[in-house]
C-alpha cells in the first residue's frame, strides 16, 4: 500500500513537473532581429579615391535575441564588426557578445543586472542607448532597480561602467586609454493623475521628476586636480489641460573639467522648455533650450560621442530626403541657444484646397547660437576659454551673435487620387560648416533647398515613385572664388541636383537609380556624379538590399549625434530579418 | 515600502554628497621631477591644415613647460593629410616623418618615447601626461653626449654623438640623429580662419641617419660602454641656423622604446 502510494505521488509530481514545464514552455516568447551590412570597395579616381588603405571589404553585422516569460526576461546581442564599414569607428573593428541582460519585474520591483539602456527625463543627465547607424551603444553594465511603490510612483536607482567598443569592464584590465568611471544614478517620476482619484479623469495633467546622477572616476591627470565625483542633477515638470501640453526641464552639473571643454571648471547647465498645442486637423510646438557645457562622459579624455553618459536633445526639424539630410545640425554640447516652432494645418476634406482627401501643411523653423561667452579672472589675468580656470561667465538669456543653424522648411503633402500621391518642400538652410563639421576658415552654408517626391500607382500592386531634388548654394557655386588651399573644404559646397526614380511591385520587389550631381562646385574637379542603382526584396519581415555606385561624402545623424561617411564607391549589400 | 523609500532617499543623499568640487584658484598640481636623469621624447604629429592641432601643440607646450625643458623634449612631426603641402601653406612634410607617422589619418597625435601608446601607437594630447611621468620615472639607461659644430660659411654641419651606458641592459640598439628648426612663420589653420603669421615651434625637418637610425650594438651593454658616432650635414640655405636644434636618441629595436634623448642648439 505504502508502495503504491509512493508510486502515485511520484506520478502526481512527474504529472505536475511536465505540466509546469509545459505551461513554462507555453508561456515563452523568443523574439529578435538579425542584420549584415556589408560593403564592397572600390577604386575610383573620379571621386578622387585612388587608395583603398588595403581595405577592400567592410562588414557590420549584429544579432539579438530577447526570451520573455512572465516577468522574467533576458537577451544578448552578437556583433562582428570585420572589418568595420568605412565611417565607423575603428575601435568597433572585432567580434563577440557585445551586450547581455537578465531582468524580473512584477510590477512592483523590477530588476536588470547586465547591459542597461534607459533615460532619466529628456536625457540631460542619463541616457543610455544603442544607435546602429551610428555605431554607437553607450550602455551600462551593472544593476539596475524599478520601484512602483504606490500608483504613478516610480523609482529607479542603477549603477554601472558604460561600454566602450570593445575595451574590458574590469578596471585591473584597463588599459591607458580606456580607464574610464563608475555611473550611478536615481531617478524618480510621480504622475499625479494617476495617483490621486480625483485628478484620474481630468483634463488638467501633471507629473514631475527629477534625477540625480554621478560618475566616479580617478584622478589620473598630471596637473589638474580632476574632481573625482562628478554630480549632475535634474529637475522636470509635464502639464497638460486639455489641448495644451507644457513641458520643462533644467539640469545642472557641477565642474567637470575634460578634453571636450578644454580642461576648465565651469559647471555646466541645460534647460529645455516645450509648449504644443493640439486637436483634430492642427497641431503647433513650440521648443526652447539652453546649454551651457553639458558635456558629461564616464571617462574625462573621451572624445567625440565616446562615454556619453548625457544625452542633449535635438530640437530640429529631421530630414529624410538626400539634399536635405546633407546639412544636419550636430548638437554642440558646449554651448547652444536653440528654438523651434512646428505648425501642422490639415486642409479639411471636401473644401477647395483640400480636395477629396484633405492636404497636409506643414511649416518648421528652427535656429541655433552660441551662447555668450565673457572673460574671467585667472591667476590676475583675464582669460576666455584657458585650461584649468573657471574657463568663461555666461549670462543665462544672453544670446551670442553667431549663429550656428537655421532652418526654415514648408511642406505639403497631398494626395490627389487614388493613384497621384505629391510631397513638396521648400528650405531655406544657414548651417555654419565651421562650428559642425570643422571645416576651419570655411563660409557658412546658405542654401535654397526644394523637393518634389511623385508616386503614382499603376495597379493594386505596381507604383512608381520620382524625387527630384535641388539645392542652390547662394554664396558658394560654380563662380566663386575660393583660396586654392583651402580646395579641400570645397568637397561637397555648391549647387546639386539629385533624380530617384524607384519602381516597387508589392509587397516583394523594388528597383531604383538615383544620380546626385554637385554640378555647381566651385572647384571643378569636384562636380561629381554620384550614381547608385538598387534592389530590395521583402519577405515578410526578411529584407534583402543590394546596391552599386558612389555615396558622397557627408554626415549621418541621429537625434542630433552625427558621425562623417567618407565618399565611397562600390557594391553594398544589406541583410536584415526579424521574429 | 516606507523602508524601500528610506533607502533610495539615502542612496541619493550619499550621491549627492560625493561630488567633489576643486577649489577653481587651486586646479593645477605642484609638479616635481623625480626622474633619475632620464629625458622624454614626445613627437606631436601635426598639420599645418589640421584646426586642432595648435591647441593640441599649446597643451604638449604647457606639459613640457610644466615638467621642464631639460626633461622633456618636443618635436612636431609634419605628417597626414592634414599637413600635406597645398596652396600657401608651408610644406614640412619630410620621408622620415612620414614612415613614422605609418597608418594613422588623422592629426593632430602623439607618441612617447615610441611607446607606452595605444594600439595605433599614438596618442591624443590628453592622454600623454602620464605616460610622459612614468617615462620620466625609469631609469636611466644612457646618456648621451653631442658635440655640434656649425661652420657659418659653408654651413656645414658637424655632430659627434656619444652614447655612454650608464645601466646594464640588453637589446638591439639604435641611435637616430635628428634637425629641429624653431620658430618658422607660416600659415596654418586655426579656429575661425587662418592664421598667416602662425609661429611653427620644433619643426622636425630631416634625420642625419635615416628614419631608423644607425645600430650601435645588439645584446648586452655594460656600465661605461661608449660608442661615438659622427654625422655630417650641409644645412638648407633657407633654414635659419639661429633657430636650428640637432637632437639624437637612443632606442631599442626590440620594442621601439626610446631610452634616452639629447637636443643642442647648433650655434
Amino acid at each position: 500500500m505504502r508502495k503504491h502510494i509512493l508510486l502515485l505521488f511520484a506520478l502526481a509530481l512527474a504529472v505536475g513537473f511536465k505540466a509546469s514545464a509545459q505551461s513554462f514552455l507555453e508561456n515563452s516568447q523568443v523574439n529578435g532581429a538579425f542584420q549584415v551590412d556589408g560593403q564592397y570597395y572600390m577604386l575610383d579616381n573620379g571621386i578622387g579615391i585612388t587608395d583603398l588603405n588595403g581595405k577592400k571589404f567592410g562588414v557590420n553585422g549584429f544579432g539579438k535575441v530577447n526570451y520573455t516569460n512572465g516577468n522574467f526576461s533576458a537577451g544578448l546581442r552578437f556583433e562582428a564588426f570585420l572589418p568595420e564599414l568605412n565611417g565607423f569607428r575603428d575601435e568597433l573593428n572585432g567580434v563577440g557578445v557585445a551586450n547581455f541582460y537578465a531582468t524580473y519585474d512584477n510590477g512592483f520591483i523590477g530588476m536588470t543586472v547586465g547591459d542597461i539602456y534607459d533615460q532619466f527625463g529628456c536625457g540631460f543627465v542619463f541616457r543610455t542607448y544603442e544607435e546602429w547607424s551610428l555605431g554607437m551603444d553607450n550602455s551600462l553594465r551593472g544593476a539596475r532597480v524599478v520601484l512602483r511603490p504606490t500608483k504613478g510612483v516610480t523609482l529607479k536607482a542603477l549603477y554601472g561602467r558604460q561600454r566602450y567598443y570593445w575595451a574590458p569592464y574590469l578596471e585591473r584590465q584597463f588599459a591607458i586609454d580606456d580607464y574610464r568611471g563608475i555611473v550611478r544614478g536615481v531617478d524618480g517620476e510621480w504622475d499625479l493623475n494617476q495617483s490621486i482619484p480625483a485628478l484620474n479623469d481630468s483634463k488638467f495633467r501633471m507629473s514631475i521628476g527629477g534625477s540625480f546622477v554621478s560618475k566616479k572616476q580617478y584622478d589620473q591627470s598630471l596637473f589638474y586636480y580632476i574632481p573625482e565625483n562628478v554630480g549632475a542633477a535634474a529637475g522636470r515638470i509635464n502639464l497638460g489641460y486639455g489641448n495644451w501640453a507644457f513641458s520643462t526641464e533644467y539640469a545642472y552639473k557641477i565642474n567637470d573639467p575634460s578634453a571636450i571643454n578644454n580642461f576648465i571648471y565651469k559647471e555646466g547647465q541645460a534647460l529645455m522648455a516645450s509648449l504644443s498645442y493640439s486637436q483634430k486637423g492642427f497641431g503647433a510646438v513650440l521648443q526652447v533650450k539652453r546649454v551651457d557645457n553639458m558635456s558629461f562622459k564616464s571617462m574625462y579624455t573621451a572624445k567625440q560621442n565616446d562615454l556619453d553618459i548625457n544625452f542633449i536633445p535635438p530640437i530640429n526639424y529631421t530630414h529624410t530626403h538626400s539634399l536635405p539630410s546633407m546639412y544636419t545640425y550636430s548638437t554642440q554640447p558646449n554651448g547652444e541657444m536653440a528654438a523651434q516652432l512646428q505648425v501642422n494645418y490639415t486642409i479639411p476634406k471636401g473644401t477647395a484646397l483640400g480636395g477629396k482627401y484633405g492636404t497636409k501643411l506643414a511649416f518648421n523653423m528652427s535656429q541655433v547660437n552660441d551662447i555668450v561667452r565673457d572673460s574671467v579672472m585667472d591667476q590676475g589675468q583675464l582669460v576666455l576659454n584657458k585650461r584649468g580656470s573657471l574657463g568663461y561667465a555666461s549670462r543665462f538669456f544672453a544670446v551670442s551673435d553667431h549663429r550656428f543653424f537655421r532652418d526654415i522648411n514648408f511642406e505639403i503633402d497631398k494626395k490627389i487620387s487614388s493613384k497621384w500621391h505629391i510631397t513638396a518642400q521648400y528650405i531655406n538652410l544657414y548651417y555654419d560648416i565651421e562650428t559642425i563639421e570643422g571645416h576651419a576658415g570655411a563660409p557658412p552654408v546658405k542654401a535654397n533647398i526644394g523637393f518634389l517626391d511623385v508616386t503614382y500607382k499603376i495597379n493594386r500592386k505596381h507604383s512608381l515613385r520620382l524625387e527630384l531634388q535641388g539645392l542652390w548654394e547662394t554664396e558658394v557655386h560654380k563662380g566663386y572664388e575660393y583660396d586654392e588651399s583651402e580646395m579641400k573644404d570645397y568637397q561637397k559646397r555648391g549647387d546639386w541636383a539629385f533624380a530617384l526614380l524607384e519602381y516597387t511591385i508589392s509587397p516583394h520587389w523594388s528597383f531604383s537609380i538615383a544620380d546626385k550631381w554637385n554640378y555647381g562646385n566651385p572647384v571643378p574637379e569636384f562636380r561629381d556624379h554620384y550614381f547608385t542603382g538598387s534592389i530590395s526584396y521583402i519577405h515578410e519581415a526578411t529584407r534583402v538590399m543590394l546596391s552599386a555606385g558612389r555615396q558622397s561624402e557627408g554626415v549621418v545623424c541621429v537625434g542630433g549625434v552625427c558621425r562623417t561617411v567618407p565618399a565611397s564607391s562600390g557594391v553594398s549589400l544589406t541583410v536584415s530579418t526579424s521574429f | 515600502m516606507r523602508k524601500l523609500s528610506f533607502i533610495l532617499v539615502t542612496a541619493a543623499m550619499m550621491l549627492f554628497v560625493s561630488c567633489d568640487k576643486i577649489d577653481i584658484d587651486n586646479t593645477h598640481k605642484p609638479f616635481n621631477v623625480s626622474g633619475h636623469g632620464k629625458t622624454v621624447l614626445i613627437k606631436d604629429f601635426t598639420g599645418v591644415r589640421c584646426v586642432n592641432c595648435p591647441a593640441a601643440a599649446e597643451a604638449a607646450h604647457e606639459l613640457q613647460h610644466n615638467l621642464g625643458e631639460d626633461n622633456v623634449i618636443l618635436m612636431s612631426v609634419h605628417a597626414g593629410p592634414l599637413a600635406q603641402p597645398v596652396g600657401q601653406f608651408p610644406d614640412f612634410t619630410t620621408p622620415e616623418g612620414i614612415e613614422w607617422y605609418k597608418d594613422n589619418s588623422s592629426n593632430p597625435l602623439f607618441s612617447v618615447d615610441h611607446v607606452a601608446l595605444t594600439d595605433g601607437h599614438t596618442l591624443y594630447v590628453d592622454q600623454i601626461d602620464t605616460p610622459v611621468a612614468d617615462a620620466l620615472a625609469e631609469e636611466q639607461s644612457f646618456e648621451i653626449l653631442q658635440g655640434v659644430y656649425f661652420d657659418e660659411e659653408t654651413r656645414q654641419l658637424n655632430l659627434e654623438v656619444d652614447v655612454v651606458a650608464t645601466a646594464e641592459v640588453v637589446g638591439n640598439f639604435y641611435v637616430t640623429a635628428c634637425l629641429l628648426e624653431d620658430s618658422i612663420v607660416g600659415r596654418q589653420v586655426v579656429p575661425g580662419g587662418i592664421d598667416t603669421a602662425y609661429v611653427f615651434r620644433n619643426v622636425f625637418r630631416r634625420t642625419l641617419n635615416g628614419a631608423s637610425g644607425d645600430s650601435f650594438w645588439e645584446g648586452p651593454v655594460y656600465v661605461n660602454d661608449e660608442y661615438i658616432y659622427n654625422y655630417c650635414i650641409e644645412l638648407d640655405p633657407f633654414y635659419n641656423a639661429d633657430q636650428c636644434y640637432l637632437m639624437s636618441y637612443i632606442y631599442d629595436k626590440t620594442d621601439g622604446k626610446i631610452l634616452q634623448t639629447a637636443i643642442n642648439k647648433i650655434k
